[in-house]
């Protein structure tokens, strides 16, 4: 008897040491995973953790089901009011309000209180995944937002590095404007998406959003950003003609294709710039600074568990993200930071001088605002109301009063 | 003696009962709980405000809410306007493959490419297209000297719902082209004869023959069309978003961003009865005074 169980102890050593599932990979079952990932290099990366996964935990069939990420909470709302739940969803800070007020995640504090990587994260981190003081879901990776801007050209016309402060970023961008030649300083999110980048701005002009349930926003520092991005294609022009309807897929294809000089987004699209771009064409610099504060958002990207019938086998698949292997392989396919801080300290990001930015954005970078109908006035009310001023329909100041009041009646 | 159960009245019913049950489950009650969401207070992310009745408030907000008169102008324009497109192009089609010349059964299902398409690949594929910076259409048409540089199409708010509709007729046409070509292939050779030795020509065959001819698949596609047109928002969702501002709004689309962005269901509710009172009138008023259902 005693010999048997030595023998079973020297397999399990042996097997762990030729990278078989270890002795803790004890949960089975099916996990039903919701995602939106989007891009080739997002797939890529899921793919390689979910191999990563598999070795680790044989026992456990995952299965991943990709949304649209516009329809993300369409879906996500069907699934709860059908109870066609899948396991684990993925969780985007801002929506968490909106999920747990239909009760679609499961309370996941007490398992990651008991978590050993628990520590590896900072407090702020758990922020966009809590409420009421329960956490609901493992931060996964982080999107850190920062500017990408054309160096070549820059050093074409003299200027010493990407701007500072929005005065140094209008400055810049009309210096790099030329319509004749199609360039433009500044490609402008104004179409899907591109609501967050204007509360942002709002942010860095002084106004906050909502306090203790109330609308707390500040008019005058919201006119005031309001002006500011609009001026960019109204006034000053520095932007392309299309702005009102760039989403993500043009803001990029305007950089790659030589029509935009900088444009703003996170580190999740580094890889595409990186195998498009010869080295040294191009360069990434921490959002400039507004007149009352620097904001730059870092957006941690969750997975919550959406039931529990196979609780402990979903637990295993999102606390697997807080990994260093699965982490580094992600972050080797799609440029996603690590939300760990161990993690973060890998040679292979400190080594890397484009992610220097995205190092000093973490500094003082903020979560974004997050409040129950964050969702529907940022897209319903913000979004077209700037779009109005962008395309002569409408004025700053009304935009704003309709930003004002839009969030009235999101909050009542 | 025991009546069999065949020799009641009640069986007839009773072979009925699981045709019956099933409309019952499938059509009338998803309707009539669709009609009764419209009454409740039902935001999912405010429950805490109950899920009550709350009477006639949502029609009312309705009537004072602006977005909603732009987003009911915009569908007349978007439905009205690619019924008739894709009315025209079908037509044409459908009068052009009649003639069976050579080539016709390989361009049959040319034509039918389109239909197959499923709206979400129709949509990236037009909004890349029509893009302003890589768009071959922008190409094609300043090569063509019709306008002097690259249009970003969507972003304007003059340009956005027209170049939607030029999408959706290009999706849609073969689904007229189709049905209508059935139709003709069911006109009698004999009055083509006929009109041949009146002297008839091209249009006065198309005027007096087959327009008449196909009449009520004329209503049928037509009410079919408008009815999707009118409940699918998914193409506009792609190329525009309802922007820029509220350009393309329409209220399938309007009745969505409720529904999935707000999580206010019964608004969103309020605005899907109130779409499905339009559709009804108005499909039936086209029925009524398009004489289909009148014998000839």
């Amino acid at each position: 008897m005693t010999e048997l169980k030595r023998r079973t102890l020297l397999g399990t050593l042996a097997a762990a040491s030729l990278g078989l599932p270890d002795a803790e990979a004890t949960s089975a079952g099916k996990v039903v995973y919701w995602h939106h990932f989007t891009s080739q290099e997002e797939f890529a990366g899921l793919k390689r953790v979910m191999e990563l996964f598999a070795t680790k935990y044989p026992a456990i069939a995952l299965q991943q089901e990709n949304i649209p990420n516009p329809e993300y909470m369409a879906k996500f709302t069907a699934a709860v009011v059908a109870n066609t739940r899948p396991d684990v969803s993925m969780v985007a800070a801002e929506r968490l309000p909106d999920m747990l007020a239909m009760n679609g995640l499961v309370d996941l504090t007490s398992r990651v209180n008991a978590w050993s990587n628990k520590t590896n994260y900072p407090d702020d981190r758990w922020k966009g995944s809590s409420a009421n003081g329960k956490i609901y879901g493992i931060p996964a990776f982080t999107f850190v937002d920062w500017t990408y801007y054309r160096k070549d050209w820059f050093e074409e016309a003299g200027i010493s590095g990407p701007p500072k402060t929005l005065d140094d970023f209008v400055t810049i961008a009309k210096k790099l404007t030329d319509p004749s030649k199609n360039r433009y300083g500044f490609g402008l999110r104004g179409g899907p998406g591109g609501a967050a980048y204007l509360i942002d701005l709002m942010e860095a002009f002084g106004s906050k959003f909502v306090v203790d349930g109330k609308n707390a926003m500040d008019k005058a520092k919201v006119l005031a950003a309001v002006k500011w991005y609009s001026d960019l294609a109204v006034v000053h022009k520095v932007t392309p003609p299309s702005a009102a309807n760039d989403g993500f897929r043009q803001i990029m294809e305007g950089f790659k294709t030589g029509q935009t000089a900088m444009t703003w987004h996170h580190t999740g699209s580094l890889t595409e710039i990186v195998r498009f771009f010869k080295p040294g064409q191009f360069g990434t610099a921490a959002k400039p600074a507004g007149p009352a504060a620097r904001v730059a958002r870092l957006a941690y990207l969750f997975n919550g568990i959406m039931k529990a019938d196979n609780i402990d086998a979903a637990w295993d698949w999102i606390s697997f993200w807080g990994e260093t292997d699965p982490s580094i392989a992600f972050l080797e396919e799609t440029g996603y930071f690590p939300a760990s801080t161990v993690i973060a300290k890998d040679a292979r990001i400190t080594g890397n001088p484009l992610y220097q930015a995205a190092a000093e954005t973490i500094g003082f970078g903020t979560l974004p605002p997050a409040f129950v109908g964050m969702a529907g006035w940022s897209q319903n009310v913000v979004l077209p109301e700037f779009q109005k001023i962008l395309v002569g329909q409408s004025t700053a100041e009304k935009a704003t009063d309709a930003m004002l009041k839009g969030l009235d009646a999101a909050l009542n | 003696m025991r009546r069999a159960i065949s020799d009641t009245k009640a069986f007839p019913w009773l072979l009925l009962l699981p045709a019956l049950a099933l409309v019952f489950a499938v059509v009338i009650y998803p309707t009539l709980s669709g009609i009764d969401l419209s009454f409740r207070q039902m935001r999912l992310n405010r429950m805490d405000l109950g899920q009550g009745y709350v009477g006639l408030r949502h029609y009312i907000a309705l009537w004072d809410d602006p977005i909603f008169w732009i987003a009911a102008q915009n569908t007349l324009l978007w439905v009205v306007g690619t019924v008739i497109l894709e009315l025209a192009f079908g037509m044409i089609i459908a009068v052009a493959l009649d003639y069976e010349l050579p080539g016709f059964r390989f361009m049959s299902v040319v034509i039918l490419l389109p239909w197959f398409l499923p709206l979400v690949v129709a949509g990236n594929l037009w909004a890349l297209m029509l893009d302003s910076r890589l768009g071959i259409i922008n190409a094609a048409l300043q090569g063509l000297g019709v306008i002097e540089g690259y249009k970003a199409w969507f972003a304007d708010p003059n340009w956005a719902l027209p170049a939607a509709i030029m999408v959706e007729t290009w999706h849609g046409f073969p689904f007229f082209g189709l049905l209508l070509l059935a139709g003709l292939k069911g006109i009698p050779t004999e009055l083509y004869e006929a009109a041949a030795v009146d002297g008839a020509r091209f249009w006065h065959r198309f005027i007096h023959i087959q327009l008449p001819g196909l009449r009520i698949i004329i209503v049928a596609t037509v009410v079919l069309r408008a009815i999707s047109l009118m409940n699918s928002p998914e193409l506009l969702l792609i190329l525009t978003g309802g922007g820029p501002g509220r350009s393309t709004q329409v209220l399938s689309l309007y009745a969505f961003h409720k529904a999935y962005r707000e999580f206010n269901f019964g608004y969103a509710g309020a605005l899907s009865v109130v779409m499905f009172v339009i559709l009804m009138t108005c499909s039936w008023l086209y029925v009524r005074y398009s004489n289909a259902l009148k014998a000839d």
